[in-house]
């Protein structure tokens, strides 16, 4: 470790760390565009200009190790004008489109012009323009405006140390240069979209995302990907019930912070619910089923199984999580007595994401939570038995992909009374006798165990409309049918009740930060974990530093 | 506003034409002939990595082809182990690079100060117009003429200076353009 003093401030700090760390880990915030924590050092964009006591030249703080003893002045006037001239310097030709682009609310060229640049333009000479480079998809996922590009090499450096793909590169030089591919060739990996998330600025943005919302609108809620068993941390960004995006949130022993195309472009898909009420269909088969309560509905799920429990049969699904499948399980074991509940995993495609800490990590399953439902009592099995119980209870309409085709649908259609949880229509819904509404992942809480064995956790986003539940309120009402839950039981209350006999759940705290995680940063841009330096990361803070900025350059 | 007229960059002088960031193909694979392959063999052993060998294979790749095309980046990329879209931009960062086909003779001439002062802004024009009216870059209908306009040359003591291919021309002046001309077969 190394000690350094930052503007009278002493840190420690490891010793490859470089001043801007140093400076961020003291609490004082240095603006840049450049630097990030997982990308190697450029000292591209000159933004983050400190005095380095002993160094007669001001330094660009990314580029300059630390060393013992380091005193670091980061917020001199000499500083501050360099900044600001950095500043102007990029917005020559800058093109003033803020009201239309994307990023504006989680631009770094936005933030650090309020905070460290002058506070009106001297030129006014035309802007540079890229005819043919500008709002033009650059890859099926991201869409490229060069005019926006302030030459940061984020991107570039991405392609090629992250994804090594390498597909993106400068072309021609000075004022002419524009980041873009070799000519017929696409930005086209499966972490795409993660080089619209480096974007400084609004050069690279994502298509999906394009002028649905504007970001400060957006509220931003915990959860963690279900695309696949890698569990990637996200933040589900939402606003008046509708998910818009999903971000990554920075976990390094997870995503890090990145995530894959496939994971992040699910965020669409949660908006969908086809089952707004309880369907039933009343005995005798070929009758259409008819909306219905809740009450009614859950009553007739007990009595069919009540006519004859030994009969009765229950698929989980690696959907779930872990206090669903508890709660699944125990209906089963002390209730109904009917054995545990099988359940069933998608295997492939192959996902993956890198971190720091493990390089690639893997994912086949296309489920979240198959290890936690294991561990809290469900039974997994690569296929399912074909015996055809007289009640067959899936808890779970999508809990593979199988769930689409007619003719494994057939096979479960044996059972004379098939009962689902749904939110979209598919093949097993259409032949259900009793279709009970429930919430996305967007509506869930509860927890995950991912490939790596983490619990993670996972908040409601978005209440879902009155008569649709999530699994967990379903669970506890069909339960305290036998009296065997509170149907006041929340998701904290269901994970401290089994904590006990589930396996690598004891002694986890609910809010507790290894299963919380970090907290959705303002953006993904500006999210930095540094190291393990950072001050609580929930709010970027602009500190205004205590010297004014001059108003004109010296 | 005041100050210049609001001309997109890429249609101001000098400024790449639109569609000209990216690479032309020559419509066909390429590979080094045997010779310059073993070239490039020897040029390996130079360098400590296989990158640090890049400028030098591009121009291996200009001599045998005359012009970088797409393909050539391609093929240079394969070669050196490298993205081809990292190649292209070496190839785009620095002016030598021929990104179009070029006639057999590519006369450069230097239009920097000293021979500014000297008249290359005539000589530059008017050669030009004695090889059948070309515009900068063109290459002539016999396939043999390529004029462009270069920065310095290093010869300001002998100026107008005129670069053709890789052989420097000195005191190119308007009165021993029509010679000079002649003189390139």
């Amino acid at each position: 470790m190394a000690k350094v003093t930052v503007d009278g401030r002493v840190v420690e700090v490891p010793n490859d760390a470089n001043a801007l760390e140093a400076c961020r880990a003291a609490g004082v915030d240095v603006p840049h565009f450049c630097y990030h924590p997982r990308l190697s050092i450029v000292g591209q964009c000159r933004m983050c200009m400190v005095e380095v006591e002993g160094v007669p030249k001001i330094q660009a703080s990314c580029t300059v190790p630390v060393r013992d003893g380091m005193v670091i002045k980061a917020s001199t006037e000499k500083a501050l004008a360099a900044r600001n001239a950095t500043m102007e310097f990029l917005l020559i030709n800058h093109p003033l489109d803020c009201p239309i682009c994307d990023q504006a609310g989680e631009c770094k060229l936005q933030d650090n012009a309020f905070a460290a640049g002058l506070p009106v333009s001297r030129t006014s000479e035309p802007r540079r323009q890229f005819p043919g480079y500008d709002r033009t998809p650059i890859g099926p996922h991201v869409i490229a405006d060069m005019t926006r590009c302030i030459q940061c090499t984020r991107c570039i450096r991405f392609c090629e140390e992250i994804t090594e793909t390498g597909e993106l590169t400068f072309i021609e030089r000075g004022g002419h240069t524009i980041v873009w591919t070799h000519e017929g060739k696409a930005l086209d990996n499966d972490l795409s979209a993660c080089a619209a998330d480096v974007c400084p600025v609004g050069a690279l943005t994502t298509r999906d995302f394009r002028f649905r919302k504007r970001v400060w609108w957006l509220d931003k809620t915990r959860s963690v990907c279900d695309g696949c068993e890698i569990g990637c941390n996200i933040s589900i960004e939402h606003r008046d019930r509708i998910v818009y995006r999903f971000l990554p949130r920075v976990a390094p022993a997870v995503n890090d912070f990145w995530m894959c195309d496939y994971g992040r472009f699910r965020s669409e898909e949660l908006n969908r619910q086809d089952f707004l009420k309880p369907e039933i269909r009343v005995a005798g088969g070929d009758a259409e089923r008819r909306q219905t309560n809740w009450g009614e509905a859950l009553d007739a799920v007990k009595a069919a199984i009540e006519k004859d429990p030994s009969k009765v049969r229950v698929i989980g699904s690696a959907f779930l999580t872990t206090e669903e499948a508890w709660l699944l399980a125990a209906l089963c074991k002390d209730s109904l007595k009917v054995g545990s509940p099988e359940f069933t995993v998608d295997i492939g495609p192959k996902r993956r994401i890198r971190n720091k800490v493990d390089g690639w990590i893997y994912g086949s399953e296309a489920a979240p939570n198959s290890r936690g439902c294991e561990a809290a009592g469900l039974t997994r099995t690569s296929s399912l038995s074909s015996s055809s119980p007289a009640v067959l209870y899936i808890s779970d309409a999508s809990f593979s992909e199988k769930c689409k085709d007619p003719a494994f649908v057939a096979g479960l259609r044996q059972a004379s009374v098939l009962i689902v949880h749904a939110r979209t229509r598919n093949a097993l819904t259409d032949a259900a006798d009793i279709v009970l509404p429930v919430a996305p992942l967007s509506g869930k809480e509860g927890t995950f165990v991912n490939a790596k064995g983490l619990v993670q956790r996972i908040d409601t986003a978005i209440v879902s409309p009155p008569v649709v539940r999530t699994d967990l309120e379903v669970l506890l009402n069909l339960g305290a049918r036998w009296n065997a839950f509170d149907t006041q039981w929340t998701a904290r209350d269901v994970f401290e009740k089994m904590q006990a006999s589930v396996a690598g759940y004891a002694g986890l705290a609910w809010d507790s930060d290894a299963l919380v995680g970090n907290p959705p940063s303002i953006s993904p841009a500006a999210a930095y974990d540094v190291l393990g330096l950072e001050r609580d990361p929930g709010v970027e803070v602009f500190s205004r530093p205590s010297v004014t900025a001059p108003d004109r350059l010296p | 506003m005041s100050g210049g007229q609001n001309l997109p960059v890429a249609e101001q002088a000098g400024n790449p034409r639109v569609g000209e960031h990216g690479a032309l193909s020559c419509g066909r694979t390429l590979s080094f002939s045997r010779e310059t392959r073993a070239d490039f063999d020897r040029l390996l052993g130079r360098y400590p990595t296989k990158q640090a060998a890049l400028l030098p294979t591009l121009w291996l790749a200009q001599r045998e082809w005359g012009w970088i095309s797409r393909e050539a980046v391609d093929y240079v990329a394969t070669l050196l182990e490298l993205a081809p879209a990292f190649v292209w931009g070496v190839v785009t960062f620095y002016t030598m690079y021929n990104r179009a086909p070029v006639g057999k003779h590519l006369i450069q001439v230097c239009t920097s100060i000293s021979c500014h002062l000297n008249g290359a802004e005539e000589v530059f024009h008017e050669c030009k117009k004695r090889l059948g009216g070309l515009k900068t870059g063109e290459v002539s209908s016999d396939g043999k003429f390529t004029v462009v306009e270069v920065e310095c040359l290093a010869q300001c003591d002998k100026a107008p200076a005129v670069m053709v291919n890789d052989d420097d021309y000195f005191v190119i002046t308007k009165d021993k353009l029509d010679a000079f001309l002649g003189g390139l077969k």
